[in-house]
């Protein structure tokens, strides 16, 4: 497989990691309580979870399940109020505030649902932000945004506000920013939330497109349909994980394993959509990287 | 990190201008009071440089003996000649007088009896107006020249008077009243001589001898005071390089004279170069305090910009926070916003404190000073406003949660 920017980034960080093998996200009964004494509830209720590198999860889930407050521990961005989180092998309550912001600067990329573009910055400013903190000039950073939005063909509007914008580019603008520091990890909250159907499409290819290129995703999601992109789906409910297609497939490893594993492209997905829609989640185990 | 701190001030720099009118009137706390330190301290500069710049101009060898020891504080100093309305009798006698004169070095001396009274001569003379009774010697020490008539001599009748140009206007509606009468407590005195206006009300002196009449000291002991209230004596030397010896010479022979005690002080050069105006004074102390008041109230508002500035931008910073900024990162961009604001308050304070002395100095017979200290002084109070007063926004701000701020409306 062709060595991608963000493939480089990945490899790099793995000659510093003593074991290749070591999940991505580890998760070990994680809960996460809001409110005290009376109005005391747990958005986690304690989570198992182990995403490997290179995955693609979708998490679903109805409102209030906690998918979201999943996501923003995972991100760095909350902390759990119990249980274990590994990020890498190295437990997240060790890792300082400090180096936990210069985690999310190096390493973790996130598209939001409501976009979360900051207004009076254009739209080039926009994507170079997550350049800013980690010190790289200002010439440097808006040659990279360039680079990074002409990929998403968004050339053209490199000065526009971002009010100035539809949705679906306003979402690609914020799919750039997420990826311009090359993470290694992308979160996205929805990131389809917002947009029609046609848009929701096109922001969905980049996405497996990144997918494909050894990026880990993990994407909350409401819609079924989507789930489609992803190799893995999670459904939760009530702070647990209520499904995960993985220990389904662990249940009915020897049939599937090897069969499934040749690697489609989405477009291949949508085109042999129909012959699989028996079952509700598309299932992919095949991880690219060997 | 140097680059990460570029990045600061740009991301500071953005998000000032796009506040462009708040910025402004927030920077105009400071300005006013940066503004009212630089004029307090170019004009306070101006003037004692005017007054330091006369006696050089007398030829640096002038010593001035003035009664009481010297003052440890400056604020009786600024008012010091006015010992006379304090109405307590001077320590400097006629036999000082005597023994100053006999010294070796001392080339002339001059005593200085400032009185009080009525002026009249077709007029009333404004209240402002001051008597001064002295020797002739005083044309030589301070370099008073006449326009009009002779200056006093010894050879010439008491009851003469030499009056200076602008009380003459005052008292006469002329300056040519050469040979007119006026009385002075009462006494009649004939006018010999008028003075060259000089301009300068702020001098070593602390008389405006433009408004002021000059009478011979015999005439003056005799105006009602039984014994001479000397406020002065100012001393000349025969030369520059002796006038160090010769207030050597004075303290000795004074000390001796007031049997020890040291009730006395010799000035010299820039000792001499006190302002001496009370009314300088005043306002001095009125800009000090607007200064005060104004650096207090601009920081207060620095603060509370910066206050309403983090609240409306909470969803920013948690944006910013998700993106990968640390504490540190946001910290630094509100401080240096609001030091910009201090800085930018503070230059431009600087600049309109100089065009304000310029202004008030087209009324005062000097010019404010420019000096690299009043520019640090300001640089440095701007600095501090901006530091004091940001970092108690700065660190609200650093310390917000990213996901309460990202679930923040915007």
């Amino acid at each position: 497989m062709r060595l991608s920017d963000s493939g480089r980034h990945i490899i790099i960080y793995i000659k510093t990691m003593p074991d290749t093998q070591t999940p991505v996200i580890e998760l070990r009964s994680l809960k996460k309580r809001f409110g005290i004494g009376d109005a005391e509830h747990y958005a986690l209720d304690g989570v198992d979870l182990r995403i490997e590198r290179g995955e693609f999860v979708a998490v679903m889930g109805p409102s209030g399940c906690g998918k979201t407050t999943l996501l923003n521990i995972i991100g760095l961005l909350d902390r759990s109020t119990d249980g274990d989180y590994k990020l890498d092998g190295i437990e997240v309550s060790t890792i300082s505030a400090h180096r936990q912001a210069r985690i999310r600067s190096h390493q973790i990329g996130f598209i939001f649902q409501s976009f979360n573009l900051i207004s009076r910055l254009n739209v080039i400013e926009n994507v170079a932000l997550p350049l800013t903190y980690k010190g790289i000039t200002r010439t440097k950073r808006l040659i990279a945004a360039s680079k990074i939005l002409r990929t998403f063909h968004l050339e053209e509007r490199e000065y526009y506000m971002p009010h100035q914008l539809s949705g679906g580019q306003t979402q690609r603008v914020a799919i750039a920013r997420a990826l311009v520091n090359e993470p290694s990890i992308i979160l996205a909250d929805e990131p389809t939330g917002n947009l029609d159907s046609r848009s929701s499409h096109v922001i969905m290819e980049e996405l497996s497109d990144l997918h494909r290129r050894g990026n880990t995703i993990i994407m909350v999601t409401h819609n079924p349909r989507l789930t489609s992109y992803a190799s893995r789906v999670i459904t939760m409910l009530d702070g647990r994980i209520d499904s995960d297609t993985n220990t389904l497939i662990d249940e009915i490893k020897a049939p599937i394993s090897e069969a499934a594993a040749p690697a489609h492209s989405p477009k291949k997905h949508k085109k042999t959509k129909g012959h699989h829609s028996k079952s509700r989640y598309r299932i992919h185990i095949g991880r690219r990287k060997k | 990190m140097r680059s990460l701190m570029i990045n600061h001030i740009q991301n500071a720099r953005q998000s000032l201008r796009s506040n462009r009118l708040r910025s402004y009137l927030t920077m105009l706390g400071v300005t006013i009071g940066v503004a009212s330190v630089t004029v307090i301290l170019s004009l306070s500069g101006g003037a004692s440089q005017v007054v330091s710049s006369q006696v050089d101009a007398l030829g640096g060898n002038i010593a001035v003996i003035r009664p009481e020891a010297a003052q440890k504080n400056t604020v009786p100093n600024l008012t010091q000649i006015t010992s006379q309305r304090d109405f307590s009798a001077s320590t400097l006698t006629e036999h000082d007088l005597k023994l100053i004169k006999a010294i070796q070095h001392v080339d002339q001396a001059a005593p200085l009896m400032v009185l009080g009274g009525a002026i009249k001569g077709e007029k009333l003379a404004p209240a402002n107006s001051t008597i001064v009774a002295t020797t002739p010697e005083l044309a030589t020490i301070s370099k008073l020249v006449v326009a009009d008539g002779q200056f006093l001599s010894d050879d010439i009748n008491q009851n003469t008077v030499v009056i200076g140009d602008q009380l003459s206007i005052n008292v006469f509606g002329t300056d040519r009243s050469l040979g007119r009468a006026l009385t002075i407590r009462g006494q009649p005195f004939t006018i010999v001589g008028i003075l060259k206006r000089l301009n300068n009300p702020i001098n070593y002196n602390a008389v405006d001898f433009d408004n002021s009449v000059i009478i011979n000291y015999e005439s003056g002991k005799q105006l009602g005071q039984i014994t001479p209230q000397i406020q002065q004596i100012d001393v000349r030397s025969d030369s520059v390089n002796n006038l160090g010896q010769a207030i050597i010479d004075i303290n000795k022979v004074l000390s001796t004279s007031h049997n020890g005690e040291n009730d006395f002080t010799v000035l010299s050069g820039s000792q001499i170069a006190q302002p001496t105006s009370q009314l300088f004074f005043a306002m001095a102390g009125v800009t000090t305090a607007i200064a005060a008041i104004s650096l207090l109230v601009g920081g207060i508002g620095i603060m509370n910009i910066m206050l309403v500035s983090v609240a409306e931008r909470t969803r920013e910073i948690g944006i910013r926070k998700a993106l990968g900024a640390n504490n540190q990162d946001i910290m630094s961009q509100f401080m240096i916003e609001s030091m910009a604001i201090g800085l930018g308050g503070g230059i431009t304070g600087y600049l309109v404190g100089y065009l304000i002395s310029y202004g008030i100095c087209s009324f005062l017979p000097f010019e404010p000073v420019i000096t690299w200290q009043i520019a640090a002084t300001a640089a440095f109070i701007s600095v501090v406003m901006g530091t004091v007063f940001g970092i108690y926004p700065a660190l609200r701000a650093a310390h917000k949660d990213p996901i309460e701020s990202l679930r923040e409306y915007s």
